[in-house]
Formats: C-alpha cells, structure tokens, sequence
C-alpha cells in the first residue's frame, strides 16, 4: 500500500540485475501500487534490457485497526490465498517491509521452508517511520524473519536481533 | 487537488510548506529542501504516526506544532535553524543484501 510501496521501490533501486524476475505482492484493494511499480519497472528497462517482472495481487489481511479476532480470520484467508502463490513462485528471496499483506507470503513461505519444498531467505526492512516502536509485522516477523533490518538506532537497541544500516529509503 | 497524482510541481514551487505528520509528506519535503512546519493532533493521530515528526524535530529538520499555535509559530518562526535532511541511502542496503544472497 502507498508509503510501503514507496519505500520498496527506493530499496530496490540499486539492486544489481541479479535480483530477476521480481514478483511483486500487494493487496486487492490496493489501487495505486501498480501505477508505482510499473513506472519503476519502466525505468528501469531503460538501463537493464532484459528486466523481467510480474504483479500479483492478494486479498488485504488486516484493515486499519481491524479487531484482533477478525484479524485472525482475515489473515489466515490471505494465508490459504498467498500459499499456492509462492508454492508456484518459490522465490530464493522475499523482501518486505511491513504492509500486512506481507505476514502471510512469509508464513506461507515458512511453511514451504518447513516441508522442505523451497527455502527463502526473508529479509524484512522495517517503514522510515517506525522510530521507537515496531509495526505489528515487524513484531512477528523479527522472529521469523532472516535478516531484520531498522533504520534508527533506537530500535537497534531495542531490539538487538536486528541490523542498522541507517537511513536506506 | 484531493488526490492528485503527484505534489512534486507544488512541492517545487513553493517556498514554505505546512503539512500533517505523514510520513510521505514529510520526507517528500525535506527531500526537495524546503522548509517544513508539521503540524500534530495528538487526539486524532495513530502514536506512531507522530513518532517520526518527533524525530525529524528532534533532529532540527523541521519546526513543530499543532493547531492552536500555527499562527504564533508562523509569527515567530526562524527558517535558518533548520538542519538539511541527507538523502537516505539505497545503496548501503543493495551491499548488504548482496552479501547476504552471495552476489559479491
């Protein structure tokens, strides 16, 4: 959604061209992502020729301040949504950074991980505008993700699992 | 203007913006350089929405206030004390993110 997909985009901008293809995630209701991406994608086949990319769209795990009961319900509908998705994209690298929709593609990833289908290396950046206190994915996936990255030092030392690189969007 | 494409042309254009403690907001500002007044409704707002407007304004990058004093700090306000905002840095994260999947 919006702010997050702002933000990927600026992560993803100095990646190498060995990040290929890259499947993009994001929730049904989302309207403007795929504006956003496809202008970046497009900009980025002006340097890169052969820039390969494919948008997928998965029903919204959580509203804004939606109950926690429904939460549950909710999610666990993405999840049965987001599994044959990676089951048919296997991705070697998921990288999120804290929309909703991102909880169930790494649980369904894990789950795959799990049954010794496809193995991905989870890298969760959490939002510029998490300062002191973490998003509620970031809450669940600083234990389930590989590599968990803040980008203030705050946050670092509140939670010493994660990895500091500073400003990076 | 609701839910214009882009502020950027506006953005460019302006000498002073006056904007709530989105995020986006913010840091489309600063990006471009222009002086940034935020202005925060502790009633309304999510917590962590304000969590960065703190920071920023913590940092000197940007004045602060909320509805009530708008005008005063309009009145009173010194532009010069604000800190430039570095732009944020990809490339650190592209580095990391290649040794950790190996590409070196």
């Amino acid at each position: 959604t919006g702010g997050h997909t702002t933000e990927i985009l600026r992560l993803l901008s100095c990646l190498s061209e060995s990040y290929s293809p890259r499947h993009y995630i994001f929730a049904e209701s989302d309207k403007m992502s795929e504006a956003k991406i496809r202008s970046f994608e497009q900009k980025r086949s002006e340097t890169f020729s052969d820039s390969q990319f494919t948008l997928h769209r998965i029903p919204r795990s959580r509203e804004v301040r939606q109950s926690w009961t429904s939460s549950v319900v909710t999610t666990l509908y993405s999840i049965l949504y987001s599994l044959p998705l990676t089951y048919k994209l296997k991705p070697d690298l998921i990288l999120c950074n804290g929309p909703g929709t991102c909880v169930p593609v790494c649980i369904s990833a894990l789950l795959l991980g799990l049954l010794g289908i496809k193995r991905a290396i989870i890298v969760y950046v959490e939002s510029i505008c998490r300062v002191e206190t973490l998003s509620l994915s970031g809450k669940i996936l600083y234990h389930f993700s590989d590599y968990f990255i803040v980008q203030w030092p705050h946050l670092k030392e509140k939670y010493p699992k994660s990895v500091y690189l500073g400003r990076i969007v | 203007f609701r839910f214009k494409d882009s502020l950027a042309e506006d953005l460019w254009r302006a000498d002073l913006v006056i904007s709530h403690a989105g995020a986006g907001s913010c840091l489309e500002t600063l990006e471009k350089g222009k002086p940034l007044i935020v202005v925060t409704n502790e009633k309304l707002m999510n917590n962590h929405q304000l969590e960065l407007a703190k920071q920023l304004h913590r940092d000197g990058h940007v004045l602060c206030c909320n509805c009530s004093t708008l005008v005063e700090t309009l009145r009173s306000m010194d532009l010069s004390t604000l800190k430039p905002f570095p732009p944020g840095q990809p490339e650190k994260f592209a580095l990391f993110l290649d040794k950790v999947v190996g590409f070196q």
